[in-house]
């Protein structure tokens, strides 16, 4: 490795020596440092720091907000009214999320944000000795599936069979004390989580983001692709359709889609998580506008537009694919699983395009890897 | 590879040639040995090849290490698993019950090792025995608790991940038992027993005269041969081409010659061991000693190989486990648990042309010590810098580098 390594750099250096004109050369290689092109990272860092993704957490955060407060709004008193604001409030944040879980850096990696707001299939057995017994840690590694998005879904829908067996959950049932007491600390979880992750940003993270702007395995654009190209992998193509359509495990597992309980969110939020995708990849704003500098416009600098066009050719088959499906992939599973399979074998595809031309065409290595399965 | 090795033995075929030219007697046209394009050998239109008792252990061995992964079985039954006699009913399968066959038998029991060494083949055997012993009478009973620094129990993984079982210095007996196996017998058995010259040599006379074991179709050397290979491929999917579904084979060696194959920094070292052992089979149908033996060292380095780069692929993942912002305890112990079970496989590898494991037992015991045997909670004590300094330690009498099997 150690010799392909120099070999690339010497080639490096050859290209360098003979090129008499570059960029605006934002790259200030250190120690490790491996130059690679001229193309400004650091500008391309700070348009995706300013324009993609602080906007997509200030966008959630405000979602946060509101969830919350519905949360707080049906525990003082539950009925159908306040229940169907917390729905709301519930799936609103939940679409939001989809444009988030992607950036697993900086604070969110550290405190394994995604793993407290978005694990499923979640262990309602967890979730239910929590609520009888009491005294539970909600940050303990071993609840990350019984807290977040799906343990919502489970109390705001799952608890019951019928909309006023669930309200007497909270009202009548013997732990309704202690029902109401796990939604809100959930939901303080959830909130306290993203305040710590949105602040980092605010307090300092992005400046270290945007100036850590070189070559090497931790410098951000490094850190940030293989962020992206592991979320499409596990948590995308594997968590929201492989894994249910039995991909891994022979079998399909329909009680493994995303939100569950609610029966038909799955598709939506699939949908929403692979616009996401498309438009992180073209630097889209996430509140409108125009696109910004990003992976899309670095691969036209690198003149490899035919990367592009083949990332973004697949996903619009894999969207159209998609699209196809039922609201509900528990029922999608259930009554045709082979478009579920062809769904996930379309946004495999994609796969080849983002893991391996890519980050070849930028000389990001990716470093992560699948564990061992035992 | 195969161009490289066919244009050495030309090579060597000339300058034998040319040695033989001053000499008066005719000479034999140069024979030059050439594997075949799979693991396939014959002797009168049929089958020369077979390693059914290996198969049978690796079947066995798995079954075992499900059963340490199920609290409703006893001390005993595991125990009778192991330690299998021919007709009782210790497995599901019930070939494995008929079979004449042990997994303890074969631990710790190579010629080369252990012949002469009973005392520590006894010790070896306790060691899996006390595992087994461990995982009943104290993880078993603790299946349910959550578990702590001191304190028997499960963790479960960050995610919503896999729930592991530990003792109560955090680690997995069951990996311990499963990754110790890999050493103790596949590798012990393949490269210190049956490709061994001292093994091999002793049915030269029977292999030059093709004379052949009793009502079967193959010559003793033939057979060991045929015994080395099936430790690693024995439940390969194409038992003679099986390097396309390397690494999903079994859960012992073939698996992690299938993970190292997977790093880039050792891509290659699968076709490697299967060549030289097609080329030192066909040697050996060829009463090629030297070439046999030259394939022999070429099996011997690799598959140490494999054992030296999981060991310090462990502590690495496990070191970046334990600096991580939030630490995933189950996680970080899993990866502890077999770099355990890898450690103490480094005992049954062999240095290149020499007699030695890379690392003797008691530098094994010393390792083990220290990440777990003389911190009061073992794993739950460990610090960033004693996985870095073992993970030097290993990679240093090997020849790989810590970040080359880190990653």
């Amino acid at each position: 490795m150690y010799k392909k390594f120099l070999a690339l750099v010497v080639f490096a250096g050859l290209i360098f020596a003979c090129s008499s004109s570059g960029g605006g050369g934002g790259v200030d290689p250190g120690d490790d440092d491996v130059f690679v092109d001229n193309f400004d990272r650091g500008a391309m860092l700070t348009a995706l720091a300013d324009q993609v993704i602080t906007q997509a957490y200030d966008g959630f955060h405000t979602q946060m907000i509101m969830l919350n407060q519905a949360g707080m709004n049906f525990v003082a008193a539950p009925d159908q009214t306040t229940l169907s604001n917390l729905r709301n409030g519930w799936f609103n944040a939940y679409k939001v999320w989809q444009y988030i879980e992607m950036f697993n850096i900086g604070k969110a990696e550290e405190l394994q944000y995604s793993f407290y707001m978005n694990v499923y299939p979640l262990s309602v057995t967890d979730v239910e000795n929590n609520i009888t017994n009491g005294g539970y840690d909600l940050y303990a590694v071993g609840n990350q599936d019984a807290v977040g998005f799906p343990a919502l879904d489970y109390l705001l829908y799952g608890l019951a069979d019928n909309d006023a067996d669930i309200l007497a959950k909270y009202t009548t049932d013997v732990n309704a004390d202690g029902y109401k007491t796990y939604l809100t600390d959930v939901l303080t979880q959830m909130d306290d989580l993203t305040r710590l992750v949105v602040n980092d940003w605010g307090e300092g993270y992005r400046d270290t983001f945007i100036n850590n702007s070189g070559n090497t395995s931790t410098s951000s654009l490094n850190i940030l692709v293989n962020s992206f190209v592991q979320y499409y992998e596990k948590k995308l193509r594997a968590n929201k359709i492989g894994i249910p359509a039995g991909v891994f495990s022979g079998n399909p597992l329909p009680d493994k889609v995303e939100a569950l309980y609610r029966k038909n969110g799955s598709k939506e939020l699939a949908e929403i998580a692979l616009q996401a995708v498309e438009d992180f990849f073209n630097g889209k704003q996430y509140n409108g506008g125009a696109e910004a500098e990003s992976f899309k416009t670095y691969l036209s600098y690198l003149d490899r537009d035919d990367i592009s066009n083949n990332i973004l050719s697949q996903i619009n088959t894999a969207q159209a694919q998609l699209n196809s499906l039922s609201n509900n992939f528990y029922e999608q599973v259930n009554t045709d699983n082979s478009q579920m399979l062809m769904t996930y074998d379309e946004l495999q595809k994609v796969v080849v395009f983002i893991k391996n031309d890519m980050p070849n065409a930028f000389n990001v290595s990716i470093v992560f890897q699948d564990n061992d399965g035992d | 590879m195969k161009k490289t090795l066919l244009l050495a033995a030309a090579f060597g075929t000339l300058l034998f040639a040319s040695c033989n030219n001053s000499d008066d007697d005719p000479v034999d046209p140069p024979v030059v040995v050439e594997a075949p394009a799979t693991y396939s050998f014959e002797r009168d239109g049929a089958t020369s090849v077979s390693f059914s008792g290996q198969t049978t252990r690796i079947l066995m061995a798995e079954e075992i290490i499900d059963a340490m992964k199920d609290p409703s079985f006893t001390e005993a039954q595991i125990d009778a698993m192991y330690d299998h006699v021919q007709g009782t009913n210790n497995f599901a399968d019930a070939n494995l019950n008929a079979a004449d066959k042990s997994v303890r038998g074969k631990t710790a029991a190579s010629f080369d090792f252990f012949s002469a060494n009973a005392t520590v083949a006894q010790q070896v055997k306790a060691d899996f025995d006390s595992w087994i012993q461990e995982q009943v009478n104290d993880v078993y009973p603790a299946w349910n608790n959550t578990a702590s620094a001191g304190v028997a129990g499960n963790l479960q993984e960050a995610g919503g991940g896999s729930i592991r079982y530990i003792n109560a210095k955090g680690l997995e007996l069951n990996q311990a038992f499963n990754k110790g196996l890999i050493g103790a017998l596949m590798v012990d058995q393949m490269i210190n027993n049956y490709i061994s010259n001292q093994v091999l040599d002793n049915f030269a006379a029977d292999n030059d005269a093709e004379t052949l074991v009793d009502g079967k179709n193959y010559t003793d050397m033939e057979h060991d041969w045929d015994e080395a290979y099936g430790y690693l491929y024995g439940t390969a999917t194409d038992l003679t081409n099986p390097n396309p579904t390397v690494g999903g084979d079994d859960s012992f060696l073939n698996k992690y010659l299938g993970r190292v194959e997977g790093d880039a920094d050792f891509a290659g070292i699968a076709d490697d061991i299967y060549n030289a052992l097609k080329l030192g089979r066909a040697a050996i149908v060829a009463k090629d000693y030297d070439l046999r033996n030259e394939q022999a060292e070429i099996i011997r380095e690799k598959v140490s190989t494999i054992v030296g780069v999981r060991s310090v692929y462990y502590l690495q993942q496990a070191k970046n486990g334990l600096e991580a912002g939030t630490v995933d305890y189950a996680s970080v112990f899993h990866d502890l648990s077999e770099a355990f079970g890898f450690i103490y496989s480094l005992q049954f590898t062999r240095q290149t042309n020499s007699s030695n494991p890379y690392f003797t037992r008691s530098e094994v015991d010393a390792l083990i010590d220290q990440f777990y045997g003389s911190l009061t909670n073992g794993f739950w004590d460990l610090t960033p810098a004693i996985l870095q300094d073992m993970s030097d330690t290993i990679a240093a009498k090997f020849s790989f580098t810590v970040d080359m099997a880190g990653s």
